[in-house]
């Protein structure tokens, strides 16, 4: 099953733009199921019609669903929540234990699993999904990385430990401290979701992601990052779209700089990122409903298939060069002063801006030292000793 | 010092409209710092120079001017560094190196505990007559205003629990398993951070110095949602003192023939937002007629949308939670603008009063005496909570 996945900044129509992917590409034939993952659900008011926590029928050939989130949690936390209510009971206070249970990043985690269950339906040709704004995507990209690396170390040995005390504890009347092996569980079954998340996103040849914009500085800048953070996890982008642009008949008067100031981001768009751009213009109205959102569809993608590869692409890659093997990524419009790389133990670690990642070296590398690490033509390039 | 947050939801133009207010107190005379709070930065942006702060200081960007994006990892450091030490320590032990613990900061709330030290060190530093913050959209906004409280409570009992542990357990635990548990220093650092740290904040926040400026632009969707977050904020006791409304079109832009209709539409919107907000101003912020980036372009921006008011004043001191006393009982007013009576639940658990507006909850302690008290009952009275609690019966002992 392809997974299209709809990101960018708030309010530059990431909703819309998804909606209308999903139509578009049930016009090329493909059954798809448009799921919204941001919180702040809106896919029903970008429909014109109630969509809920239960997968419904928009469009022909078009079912779409908004996750819920909490609920979502709840089924599949219940075990670990108990526990740590059990421990927080001490002080009567459970209302916190609800609070700190929802860490960063779970939250869009436990949303993309909705994927998974999509696909296990075996019904769908694509998933095209709403994503929550940039900020929240690059927390839950990251979130993995850590979750694994938390999970694979400190819980087995929590484990080991919890088994080792409980006696101990339970003499001293401390028992409720001690997660149970339900608790491990749900745990062990959070981290295999995790990875289970992780591979459908960073499989190039059938998830990419688009970065919806406007052409406005501010939200340029921020997209131009975005682009580089999802590189960096390794996620493909196939393309950027444009929303929202002035049409000719409001380019004059009050709105001539606004229209000389898109030019100019336009054009730094079409200069930087190798992905196809696609363009919408402003409508005097948001486009509401299946009609609208299907001549939406057509604009931006034109005779394109919605749900094609649009650009294909290995943000990430390791590649031999004669003897050697390097790493390469695609980190467009950053510079040399925002990029830190060192090499530790198995792991190679890559600093860019305030995005922080962790990958595995190939066998080969294993206790090699990083030779150079350069940026060539947009593309970051790590070499071994 | 002055405390201005700026919420609303994504892409309304919070970052652009706090930075214009910094930008703006700063030309007229305030000694400002206008910090960002959303992990996905745009103060440097909107600015127009980059932010990101040289282990997590302030860089000053025009006189009287400064500004920070808050970079988690930097903030965290400095205080985090033997608990870091230890959770490093741990991992160790099982063969896993360093970038854990930087990962660790990114664990819950970390982002929000980085930005409210940043402000209050500012606070602290006493350099700052006036501290701008831009949030992350509402519903993390919610989460760094209400941090304090939740996580001093958190702390202090997860704190007990661990003594008890480290205490009771470890000696013991040294033999059976050997995993380095944490010392005395650990629990120092947390101690600082917990009892010193979040009560100054917490009184920080809470402070007639502090209020929430909602951003809203003329549009359906976002005035729901700023409705309920006006509502979650007065439970939690953080005064509004403004409603900014953005993007409305000027006559020159509302002139052009493709947008006809458009300002009749948004007059309609600004109607509604005036009404339901009511006492609180509403500030008009008009579509400038080119993107708004740079000092200049803002401080000039925050000039047109606050007229003659002191962007640093409090523009209306909201009501807040009281407790009076009536004939044989005592009185707990909390002012919950737009609460529906169907999704609000009270009721008293042990000293607190536990309050439910749709699906936010708050424990309010309860002052000692009233602490003993029990619930009579509630009403939402011309947008106030009104709950009455009996004293607890005395002379009883």
């Amino acid at each position: 099953m392809r997974v299209v996945l709809l990101t960018g900044k708030g309010g530059v129509g990431k909703t819309t733009m998804s909606a209308a992917t999903a139509i578009g590409a049930a016009a090329h034939g493909h059954r798809v199921f448009l799921l919204s993952t941001d919180p702040a659900h809106s896919v029903g008011d970008a429909l014109g019609r109630p969509v809920g926590a239960r997968p419904v029928e928009v469009a022909p050939s078009v079912v779409a669903q908004e996750v819920a989130v909490l609920d979502e949690i709840e089924r599949s936390w219940s075990e670990i929540q108990d526990w740590l209510r059990g421990l927080l009971r001490e002080g009567a206070d459970e209302l916190v234990a609800e609070e700190i249970l929802v860490f960063p990043g779970l939250e869009e985690l436990v949303a993309l699993r909705a994927i998974r269950e999509v696909e296990a339906l075996g019904e769908f040709d694509v998933c095209v999904v709403d994503c929550a704004p940039t900020g929240s995507t690059l927390r839950m990209l990251r979130f993995p990385d850590a979750l694994a690396v938390f999970m694979g170390g400190v819980f087995d040995l929590e484990r080991r430990a919890a088994r080792a005390l409980k006696p101990i504890l339970e003499t001293v009347g401390l028992r409720g401290l001690v997660p149970g092996d339900e608790v491990f569980a749900a745990f062990e079954r959070l981290v295999s979701d995790v990875d289970d998340v992780r591979q459908i996103l960073l499989d190039g040849d059938r998830t990419t992601a688009r970065l919806v914009t406007n052409a406005a500085r501010v939200v340029v800048d921020e997209t131009r990052r975005s682009f580089a953070y999802l590189s960096l996890y390794g996620v493909a982008t196939d393309a950027v779209l444009v929303n929202r642009l002035l049409p000719s008949a409001a380019q004059g008067g009050f709105f001539a700089r606004w229209a000389a100031r898109e030019h100019e981001e336009l054009a730094a768009l079409e200069a930087g990122f190798g992905v196809p751009l696609l363009r919408a213009e402003l409508r005097a109205g948001e486009p509401i409903g299946v009609e609208a959102l299907a001549a939406l569809a057509r604009e931006v993608y034109g005779a394109r298939d919605p749900a094609a590869i649009l650009q294909r692409g290995r943000p990430l890659r390791w590649r031999r060069v004669g003897a050697t093997t390097r790493l390469e990524i695609d980190l467009p419009h950053v510079s040399k002063e925002e990029v830190e790389v060192a090499a530790r133990g198995e792991d190679l670690h890559l600093r860019v801006r305030d995005a922080r990642r962790a990958i595995a070296l190939p066998a080969s590398l294993v206790g090699r030292s990083v030779q150079s690490a350069r940026l060539e033509r947009d593309v970051l390039v790590v070499t071994f000793a | 010092m002055r405390l201005v947050f700026y919420t609303g939801k994504g892409g309304v133009g919070k970052t652009t409209t706090a930075a214009a207010t910094a930008a703006h107190a700063a030309a007229r005379g305030h000694r400002t710092l206008v910090v960002s709070a959303d992990p996905a930065h745009s103060l440097g942006d909107v600015l127009g120079v980059a932010v990101g702060g040289e282990a997590g200081r302030p860089t000053e960007v025009a006189p009287r001017l400064a500004a920070l994006e808050v970079d988690a990892r930097a903030t965290l450091d400095p205080h985090w560094g033997r608990i870091r030490d230890y959770l490093v320590e741990l991992f160790r032990h099982q063969g896993i190196e360093g970038v854990v613990a930087d990962e660790l900061a990114l664990l819950p709330g970390a982002e929000e505990i980085a930005a409210l030290l940043a402000v209050e060190e500012a606070a602290r530093s006493r350099r700052y007559d006036v501290c701008v913050v831009d949030c992350a959209p509402t519903g993390s906004t919610l989460r760094l205003v209400t941090l304090p409280e939740v996580a001093s409570r958190a702390l202090r009992l997860l704190l007990r629990v661990q003594r008890a542990v480290a205490t009771v357990v470890s000696p013991v635990a040294r033999v059976v398993v050997p995993v380095p548990l944490p010392g005395p220093e650990v629990f120092r650092d947390v101690d600082q951070l917990l009892y010193e740290r979040l009560a100054k904040l917490r009184e920080l926040l809470l402070g007639d110095a502090t209020s929430v400026r909602i951003v809203v632009t003329p549009e359906r969707m976002v005035i729901d949602e700023a409705l309920r977050a006006h509502t979650d904020l007065a439970l939690f006791e953080l005064g509004c003192d403004a409603v900014v409304m953005n993007r409305l079109f000027p006559p020159a832009a509302a002139a052009e023939a493709f947008f006809e209709g458009w300002s009749r539409w948004q007059e309609e919107r600004l109607a509604e937002v005036e009404a339901s907000f009511a006492p609180l101003p509403v500030l008009r912020a008009s579509l400038a007629d080119d993107e708004v980036i740079g000092v200049e372009a803002l401080a000039a921006h925050g000039a047109r949308t606050f007229g003659d008011a002191d962007p640093a004043a409090r523009l209306c001191a909201a009501p807040r939670l009281r407790f009076g006393r009536g004939k044989g009982e005592y009185r707990v007013e909390l002012p919950l603008p737009h609460a529906r009576k169907d999704a609000l639940d009270v009721a008293k658990v042990d000293d607190a009063l536990v309050v439910r507006t749709g699906n936010r909850r708050r424990a309010i302690p309860l002052p000692r005496k009233l602490a003993a008290a029990t619930l009579v009952g509630a009403k939402l009275d011309a947008g106030t909570l009104v709950v009455r609690l009996a004293p607890a019966a005395s002379g009883a002992r």
